[in-house]
């Protein structure tokens, strides 16, 4: 395995936790933690441990990011019906 | 710079990222980003500390050096007990939210007076 | 909205980073290993004979370190009961119709294949890499799918709430149930092996002793569990204006 491609995922990895963290709007900083899930699913394959990355794929790419958009909707929503919040 | 070195770096480096978001920010979204970056982190130090260079999955039949399975067998459990604990921390910031009306920290602990 | 001042920020910053140089002080004098040491080696070498599995981590799992895994699954259904106690009072006021015509279609198409491929996950973990975790989370993934597809309605309507509580409750009981076997003839509790469950041959699908029976009961606790988490989060979603508690204004 070539150290500069793995050099590669850890630089993009560093750099997707970095935008998920400082972004300003919550729906870009929740794609962004997906974009994160998914290399770290292709560095934990390259340190050779399929059963950790076919886990972190499936829950983390599929149920949390779910999770995150539906509390996220309904901060939302409340708004709508004449109260004073945000 | 091997493999191991710098896996080991990069995830000092995300630990510390998900730390300054839990301190520094005021939307309570942020603070489970950062609680989520700060677990993917301890996740990715456990499972640099199992591998050995030029190894092999342990599936039998192994050909050559197997990596150490004791790791991965930790990091699985930890990979779900984190995600039932993001999802419970989502639960309680809508419930927040039905209370407060705002998921705003600032404002939310200024209410006490 | 006004940002933080900049310098509780910068020492918040300068906080994190001097904490992750102690920490790379503390780890770069680990050194690198050439082969492994520690219980690991009895596990690599021991596994086939012992176990019949034929996957090392599966086996680790649900056959010598399976009281953890009780563990896990205990926290797994504590998260949930806490999820669907929050929301246990909140009204439903209408379902949304779903998406458009062909996307429900679309949909009837892909989930059969959905449901097989969860089904292949669970059955087959301890012969390739896979297992209940994984298994059960997809089975929730397709729950999740009819939700957004199809509407809230159609989706407790095909299946019952009560139905789901059942399936997850029954996965856990099964998970004791088959530790109590151990006990009752004479090995430890959750004992494989030694209790009396034929090994088979390494490689060939009935074989493993109880681990693709423990893969099946997690399976079903954790999809059932992760799909009543999904539902009672989405259920929370019109509660009525005249009815919802009051507000407190900043």
């Amino acid at each position: 395995m070539n150290i500069s491609f793995y050099a590669l995922i850890c630089g993009f990895l560093v750099l997707t936790a970095a935008v998920a963290s400082e972004i300003e709007d919550i729906l870009s900083a929740v794609i962004s933690l997906s974009v994160f899930s998914v290399l770290l699913v292709i560095a934990f394959v390259i340190l050779q441990a399929p059963d950790v990355g076919l886990t972190q794929a499936v829950i983390s790419s599929g149920l949390i990011t779910s999770l995150f958009l539906v509390a996220y909707s309904q901060t939302k929503k409340q708004g709508l019906w004449g109260k004073d919040g945000n | 710079m091997t493999v191991i070195r710098l896996s080991y770096g990069t995830a000092i480096l995300i630990f510390c990222i998900g730390l300054y978001t839990i301190i520094s920010k005021r939307n309570l979204f942020k603070t489970v980003i950062g609680l989520a970056l700060m677990e993917s982190a301890v996740l990715l130090l456990i499972v640099t500390s199992g591998y050995i260079p030029g190894g092999v999955p342990p599936i039998i039949p192994i050909n050559g050096v197997a990596v150490n399975p004791l790791p991965h067998a930790f990091t699985l459990t930890a990979i779900v007990i984190g995600a039932s604990d993001v999802a419970m921390a989502l639960a309680l910031i809508m419930k927040l939210h039905q209370r407060y009306g705002t998921v705003d920290l600032d404002k939310i602990r200024g209410l006490r007076g | 909205m006004p940002r933080l001042s900049v310098f509780p920020r910068i020492a918040a910053l300068f906080l994190c980073l001097s904490l992750g140089w102690w920490l790379w002080k503390g780890i770069v004098v680990l050194e690198e290993p050439e082969y492994i040491t520690g219980p690991a080696v009895h596990y690599i070498e021991k596994t086939a004979e012992e176990t019949g599995a034929s996957n090392i981590v599966a086996a680790i799992l649900f056959d010598y370190r399976a009281l953890d895994t009780l563990c896990e699954a205990t926290v797994i259904y504590t998260a949930v009961c806490g999820i669907a106690l929050l929301f246990a009072k909140s009204k439903y006021r209408k379902s949304s119709i779903g998406l458009s015509f062909i996307v429900k279609r679309g949909l009837g198409f892909v989930v059969p294949f959905l449901l097989l491929y969860a089904a292949g996950i669970v059955l087959m973990g301890h012969l390739t890499p896979g297992g209940g975790f994984q298994g059960g989370v997809v089975f929730a993934t397709a729950t999740i799918l009819f939700c957004i597809v199809y509407g809230s309605n159609f989706e407790a309507a095909k299946i019952n709430p009560k139905a789901k509580e059942f399936i997850e409750s029954s996965g856990a009981v099964l998970f004791t149930l088959i530790g109590f076997i151990g006990f009752c003839a004479g090995a430890g509790f959750l004992a494989n092996v030694a209790a009396g469950f034929p090994k088979g041959e390494v490689g060939s699908f009935l074989s493993g002793g109880t681990i693709p029976l423990l893969n099946i009961a997690v399976g079903m606790k954790v999809g059932a569990g992760m799909s009543t988490i999904f539902y009672s989060m989405v259920k929370f979603l019109e509660v009525r204006p005249e009815e919802s508690p009051e507000v407190d204004k900043p």
